[in-house]
């Protein structure tokens, strides 16, 4: 059985029927306890399960991820959120030096099933501290694994399943998606990490898009089909891992690559992937892979400069076009 | 009749220490003859511990990773040893040995650990300041004040779980340089957490001195106004500090909140390895020259003796002791494998997920929308 319900319902019923499944999940951060909830994904928690599995969080992010690192050791399965990535940036010695490396340094003696909600602000005059989107440095981490869930029944599925699993994730959440609705199963389920999906099938081209940038990718797709190019879109849906199977079975087909990602141009999770598929089928490609990302540069407040930064579906539609 | 000291040690701080002279106020009187004679059988393995690891560490070159010394800081770990209980947490900083020691974590593995070998504690992944010891709950790390950080956040866990466990957190004065250190002491109050920080101020942040680096030797003071009880002792007198410490973790596993004690006391050694660092010029002669009179071990030994609860027979007969072991823990380690590196992967990520194979179903794929708006941003 599944109904329409938007990411944000879909966030907060994963984190519901967690708590529901298992009294050791508990949700730390600021403003969860509230009825806005962190904009509907934490609403009701707190009358539903209390105020010590839903907790406010002093302005404190980097003893907030270490707090949910120590907490897991005592056998609690912490989910921590942080309204937007920016304020995650604090916590990075405890990501970096402590909760990457954890499972490693221990010799394998000792995991913490750590979730970070990581939400990233698009337009609406973000700017530059509301608007940063640095999945590709998280997924550079060994020991760390990150989701760039694009749907709301993605985004159930693979909640669900890295806060029963026992390897740390980073989910960078896309304000802009929040509203968009799918099909949700109601019943608890699993999206396992490192499975792509294929959410258009396509011949000509291989479209990778990366998380928020999935509905432009889908627009911009049906729009190619309607002048004769057919684009496959594929949604790697995580980063680490990262389904290269899919990938390589996909661009074999198409022999064409382009990636679409909401981060920045140079050093990112499109040049990533581009290098793999380059490894792997660097000869058989008919046209130059193609990365299709945000300028090396910080997002602007300025809604005249705000459509310039950011990319249009017609944008996307020249992009690939070129590539014929 | 003992002379009275020249400054009571209730007025501490590293700038009046070193003017008490020989410190006169140790009352062994408080403990039995037990209890004394293990905190002083801790001390002296601990001791001889380091002594031999720092005999072996070179020219041999067969430890490779930093080591951080803690000769001249037996008494704390010797009083935790003695009463940290095995379901408490203990987490450590990169002078980890003595808290290695402390939580009773098995030594054969901290020494094959350091020589880099398959037995180790960690299989040779941490080495001497990234050892832990899961089974045992002991933890350490480099990153100073990052541990004291994951300790709240255990005492946090025993909390929500209702255990009467408790965190402990050690570290060095200069973690309390770090943000994350005051992070910490603000949701430790906060919240009432079960948790003890203990800290060793042993005046040098590697060379640099804490009034370098802080306004003043006052960290109890400012700690206190987070809602956390502060205690602040000689840390070389290890029956003040074994009385502090049982005090204060009962009031900790009582469940009246945080605390914390400040234990002065002095690393003899440089700051890292068995080679002088005073080419630094960073300490004086007599400071050292003071704590090397006022070693721990030397304190006790001098009282135990003197009450008649030592004679060298029971001393000769506790070197050897100690000494088999340390010769059986450096076989070990030296007869062990080295580790083969195997699935890096498997290393990094565990990518079981026992739990969720049990609780969660399938995904059904459903259609995703494409024709719907994105959301559009609001002010909050």
């Amino acid at each position: 059985m599944s109904r329409l319900l938007t990411y944000a319902q879909a966030i907060n019923e994963a984190l519901r029927q967690s708590m529901e499944l298992c009294e050791d999940v508990v949700v730390l951060g600021q403003l969860v306890d509230y009825k806005s909830g962190i904009f509907g994904t934490t609403t009701g928690l707190v009358d539903r399960f209390g105020p010590d599995r839903v907790q406010d969080f002093p302005v404190s992010e980097n003893l907030m991820t270490a707090t949910a690192m120590g907490a897991s050791l005592t056998g609690l399965r912490p989910v921590i959120v942080h309204q937007r990535l920016d304020f995650m940036l604090y916590s990075l010695d405890a990501i970096t030096n402590w909760l990457a490396l954890w499972r490693f340094k221990s010799n394998g003696h000792s995991n913490m099933p750590v979730t970070i909600r990581a939400i990233v602000g698009k337009r609406w005059g973000q700017g530059p501290q509301h608007s940063k989107s640095l999945h590709a440095w998280f997924a550079h981490l060994p020991g760390i694994r990150v989701a760039v869930p694009a749907t709301a029944d993605d985004v159930k599925g693979l909640l669900m399943e890295s806060i029963f699993g026992e390897t740390p994730a980073i989910f960078v959440e896309g304000r802009t998606l929040f509203s968009m609705t799918a099909h949700v199963p109601e019943q608890p389920y699993r999206v396992r990490f490192g499975q792509a999906t294929i959410r258009r099938p396509g011949k000509d081209v291989t479209l990778v898009a990366i998380g928020v940038i999935v509905p432009l990718a889908l627009r911009a797709a049906a729009a190619l089909d309607k002048q004769g190019i057919d684009v496959e879109v594929l949604d790697p849906r995580t980063l680490s891992p990262l389904d290269v199977n899919t990938l390589c079975e996909s661009v074999g087909k198409t022999r064409r690559l382009i990636v679409a990602d909401h981060g920045w141009t140079s050093f990112g999770a499109a040049a990533e992937i581009i290098a793999r598929i380059a490894e792997i089928l660097g000869d058989n490609l008919r046209a130059r892979p193609v990365r299709f990302c945000l300028p090396d540069s910080h997002t602007p407040m300025s809604m005249a400069l705000e459509d310039q930064y950011y990319a249009s579906d017609a944008d996307l539609v020249s992009a690939i076009q070129k590539m014929f | 009749m003992a002379t009275e000291p020249a400054v009571k040690s209730i007025q501490l701080s590293h700038r009046t220490i070193t003017l008490i002279g020989r410190y006169q106020e140790m009352e062994i009187d408080l403990l039995d003859r037990q209890t004394l004679l293990f905190l002083f059988r801790q001390m002296l393995r601990l001791r001889r511990m380091e002594e031999a690891l720092m005999q072996e560490y070179h020219p041999a070159d067969e430890m490779r990773c930093p080591m951080h010394f803690c000769i001249g800081q037996e008494a704390v770990p010797a009083a935790l040893s003695l009463l940290v209980e095995p379901e408490d947490y203990l987490f450590s900083h990169h002078r980890s040995h003595g808290y290695y020691f402390a939580k009773g974590s098995p030594l054969r593995e901290l020494f094959a650990e350091v020589y880099g070998k398959e037995t180790g504690a960690n299989g040779g992944k941490a080495g001497s300041q990234d050892i832990s010891h899961h089974a045992s709950r002991f933890y350490s790390g480099a990153i100073l004040s990052g541990a004291v950080s994951i300790a709240v956040g255990a005492a946090f866990g025993l909390q929500i779980r209702k255990s009467r466990n408790i965190s402990i957190a050690g570290f060095g004065e200069g973690a309390t340089d770090e943000g994350a250190f005051w992070e910490a002491a603000n949701y430790a109050g906060l919240r009432r957490l079960p948790i003890l920080f203990v800290c060793e101020n042993n005046r040098y942040a590697t060379y640099s001195d804490q009034l370098k680096r802080q306004p003043n030797d006052n960290i109890c003071e400012r700690v206190v106004t987070f809602g956390v009880r502060t205690r602040r002792i000689f840390g070389n007198d290890v029956v003040k500090a074994y009385l502090t410490l049982r005090e204060e973790m009962a009031r900790v596993r009582g469940g009246e909140g945080p605390g914390l004690v400040e234990a002065y006391t002095y690393r003899w050694n440089s700051h890292v390895g068995p080679e002088d660092d005073n080419v630094n010029n960073y300490r004086p002669a007599s400071e050292i020259q003071f704590w090397k009179e006022n070693c721990p071990i030397r304190l006790l030994q001098e009282k135990l003796e003197a009450a008649g609860y030592l004679d060298s027979q029971t001393l000769g007969r506790m070197e050897r002791e100690i000494a088999a072991e340390i010769a059986a823990n450096f076989q070990f380690a030296k007869e062990s494998p080295f580790p083969s590196a195997g699935d890096w992967r498997a290393m990094n990520w565990d990518d079981s997920s026992p739990l969720a194979d049990r609780l969660l179903g399938a995904q059904s794929r459903s259609e995703f929308d494409q024709s719907q708006p994105e959301a559009r941003l609001e002010p909050y």
